[in-house]
């Protein structure tokens, strides 16, 4: 009797876009040291939109800094965009955010003597270097989010709506694939925000760009595929919650 | 976009503090610049000058500096008197070894000048206009010409003047007559500077004066006014403060007649003695030669001739005049040595300027590193400003030093009779250019390093 061959299924390795083990950071307060974050395990999926969430002063914001190679940790191993931060030098870090990562701040820190245009322009000369593509396509970002007509304003004479798109702009010029946000609605109204953001999250969809945003706003957090709990990642598997509900 | 816009955009960010930065780094380089130029001026000036004088023969008893200054440079009074007679020889090879014989030797006197300025005057032959080699070539006209008194007429004169001397002397009756001043005799050429500063064409006249205005003894000689026949092309050198009038003139000068001959007090005789003794031609009172010997050694050969002779000497101005430069040049030296502490002092003022914007700057470059920005172009950006300030403030510092070069030109001119030429820019200028950029830059260093170790995540939380 021939036994029929079990063909195996083979299915696709996709490594994740981020990936973090053992990490660990602390800061010093004088001579007390203070534990800022740890997170045993995170993977986060390339194309994925995640919201880290977690009460104040639980390391949301340092994390972000660590997965955007601005901070090391003391200790574990960060992999983003298939980089391993934690080898990496300082300069080449710096190199790698440019190029790869785009990030958006609460406060959204635009250079002010600078105009929008500017500001999009100094994301591209860090990152994959000025050229006139790069201010191409600076132009043709801000027309898409509808600030056509205020490239040349510097960000105090733009309302904080239009700051915020700029800083998304200057988030995306490089053409990253990951996307860093951190609590990009905390300075306005939701209705205003979740607007931009839900535009950003459209571009990034369209671009099959990973997204991880930190918020305290559970409205926000909504609106991402996943939510993670930096309280839940210290010690045991984190919690994950799908968006709108637990997944 | 480049980090060098980022550079400029930051020194137009903080515009007052960059102007007064700027401010002391254009002084530190007009004044560099402007010593650069006066001594470099100075020196071609003098040695420009020295270009048209082979040889000197001047009064035995005067060192060489103050003959070759006072014939070529007009500084000072003539230091003595010597006789007509070195001439007569040089010209004729008398005393004189066969390689230290002659192209041609002018005789000099001076004593009178004009105007308050103190132009002084020179009395000649017209071979200062036809064999004297000013750089190799006769002077040159810029209106008229010379005036006409040559050597023939010189001889003629000299023997009327010392016959009518003698019988002055020897209580002869009738008197040999005097030789009257005539009237073509009566012409003047004048420099270029001394054209332009008295306002003189041809045929305007000068008058010479003797002494200066204000001083005891001043007085003036309306007999020998002299109308110009001549104004010469500007050279650059003391020639263009010059007036040149013919040697009758000066001799018959009134009151001049005391100095005209010079005599040799006899071993135990006194002045008055002399005064009775008979004069010769070769006797007539002279203050300079212009020579320029036929061989290539002339002139130190022509001194060694003239060591063994009593009544002169011969001062070679190739050789005394770089000594004399020396000097000058320490002075320079030493004003340069002023103006790059100046400059240092100006880039000390760049460091404390733009280390002092460092701590409100903090956010800007946490923000430019957040956006991939590395330690080693922040660290450029920083250093890009302190060197683009400079080099903005050496720039205007050098156009500032040809403006006031053009402005203060006359006035200099008049004071040192130093010629400013402030529309020729000098390859040392590039260099001194980039050296103010680079030692800016270097100035950069300390804040820049500052500014490059700016903690990010520590300064990106300040709010909006």
């Amino acid at each position: 009797m021939i036994q029929p061959m079990i063909q195996p299924v083979i299915q696709p390795v996709v490594p994740p876009m981020i990936q973090l083990r053992d990490v660990r950071k602390s800061y010093s307060r004088g001579t007390e040291s203070v534990l800022a974050c740890a997170v045993d395990r995170l993977d986060i999926a390339a194309g994925e939109q995640v919201a880290l969430i977690g009460r104040s002063g639980t390391g949301k914001t340092t994390v972000l800094h660590i997965l955007a190679g601005i901070l090391r940790p003391d200790q574990g191993s960060i992999e983003a965009v298939g980089r391993r931060l934690d080898q990496m030098s300082e300069s080449a870090r710096d190199r790698h955010r440019g190029r790869h990562i785009g990030m958006v701040y609460q406060t959204f820190n635009l250079l002010q003597p600078f105009t929008a245009l500017e500001n999009v322009l100094l994301g591209a000369l860090f990152g994959r270097g000025a050229g006139s593509d790069s201010r191409a396509r600076a132009e043709a970002l801000l027309q898409q989010v509808g600030l056509g007509d205020r490239m040349h304003h510097r960000p105090r004479e733009l309302s904080v709506g239009q700051v915020q798109r700029v800083a998304i702009c200057r988030a995306l010029v490089n053409d990253p694939e990951l996307i860093l946000m951190d609590e990009p609605l905390g300075n306005q109204d939701r209705a205003t925000g979740g607007q931009v953001l839900d535009a950003l999250l459209q571009l990034a969809t369209r671009g099959k760009k990973t997204v991880v945003m930190v918020t305290h706003d559970p409205e926000s957090a909504k609106r991402m595929q996943r939510t993670v709990d930096l309280a839940t990642l210290r010690g045991a598997t984190p919690v994950v919650a799908a968006a709108g509900g637990s997944s | 976009m480049k980090l060098w816009s980022i550079s400029l955009r930051n020194l137009r960010i903080r515009l007052v503090a960059t102007v007064l930065t700027m401010a002391s780094i254009i002084v530190a380089t007009a004044l560099y610049a402007a010593i650069l130029v006066m001594a470099e001026q100075t020196e071609q000036r003098y040695k420009g000058s020295v270009g048209g004088y082979q040889a000197v023969v001047g009064p035995k008893d005067a060192s060489q500096l103050e003959l070759v200054l006072n014939t070529i440079f007009n500084v000072g009074e003539a230091p003595g008197l010597f006789p007509l007679q070195v001439c007569m020889d040089l010209r004729s090879g008398v005393g004189v070894s066969r390689r230290g014989q002659v192209r041609y030797a002018v005789p000099q006197a001076r004593g009178d000048s004009v105007s308050r300025f103190n132009f002084p005057v020179i009395a000649t032959l017209d071979e200062m206009f036809s064999k004297y080699e000013w750089q190799k070539a006769p002077l040159v006209f810029a209106a008229g010409g010379p005036f006409q008194f040559g050597w023939d007429d010189l001889m003629a004169f000299a023997t009327e003047l010392a016959a009518h001397e003698n019988g002055k002397r020897a209580g002869e009756v009738p008197l040999p007559p005097r030789p009257l001043l005539k009237k073509e005799w009566c012409k003047a050429v004048v420099g270029a500077r001394v054209a332009r500063t008295l306002g003189l064409q041809l045929g305007a006249v000068v008058t010479p004066v003797h002494g200066k205005m204000g001083e005891f003894g001043f007085h003036e000689h309306p007999e020998a006014a002299c109308e110009i026949v001549g104004i010469l092309a500007p050279t650059n050198s003391p020639l263009d403060t010059t007036i040149f009038l013919p040697l009758s003139t000066h001799l018959l000068i009134d009151g001049h007649e005391a100095g005209v001959f010079v005599v040799e007090i006899p071993p135990g005789k006194t002045p008055d003695d002399a005064k009775k003794l008979p004069v010769k031609p070769g006797q007539i009172a002279l203050t300079a030669i212009i020579v320029d010997p036929k061989d290539h050694f002339g002139a130190r050969i022509l001194r060694n001739d003239f060591g063994t002779r009593p009544d002169a000497q011969v001062a070679w101005p190739q050789d005394v005049v770089p000594k004399f430069l020396r000097q000058i040049g320490n002075a320079a030296d030493a004003l340069a040595v002023i103006a790059w502490l100046v400059l240092l002092v100006a880039a000390v003022s760049i460091t404390v300027a733009i280390y002092n914007t460092m701590n409100e700057r903090r956010r800007e470059i946490a923000i430019m590193r957040s956006l991939g920005a590395t330690r080693l172009q922040i660290l450029v950006i920083i250093v890009g400003e302190a060197a683009l300030l400079s080099f903005f403030g050496a720039l205007l510092g050098l156009l500032t030093c040809h403006g006031a070069a053009c402005l203060l030109q006359a006035t200099v001119e008049d004071m040192t009779g130093v010629y400013l030429d402030w529309l020729t820019f000098r390859p040392w200028e590039a260099w001194l250019l980039l050296g103010v950029t680079g030692l800016g830059a270097i100035a950069g260093l300390l804040p820049a390093v500052k500014g490059s170790m700016t903690e990010v995540a520590d300064n990106l939380a300040a709010d909006y």
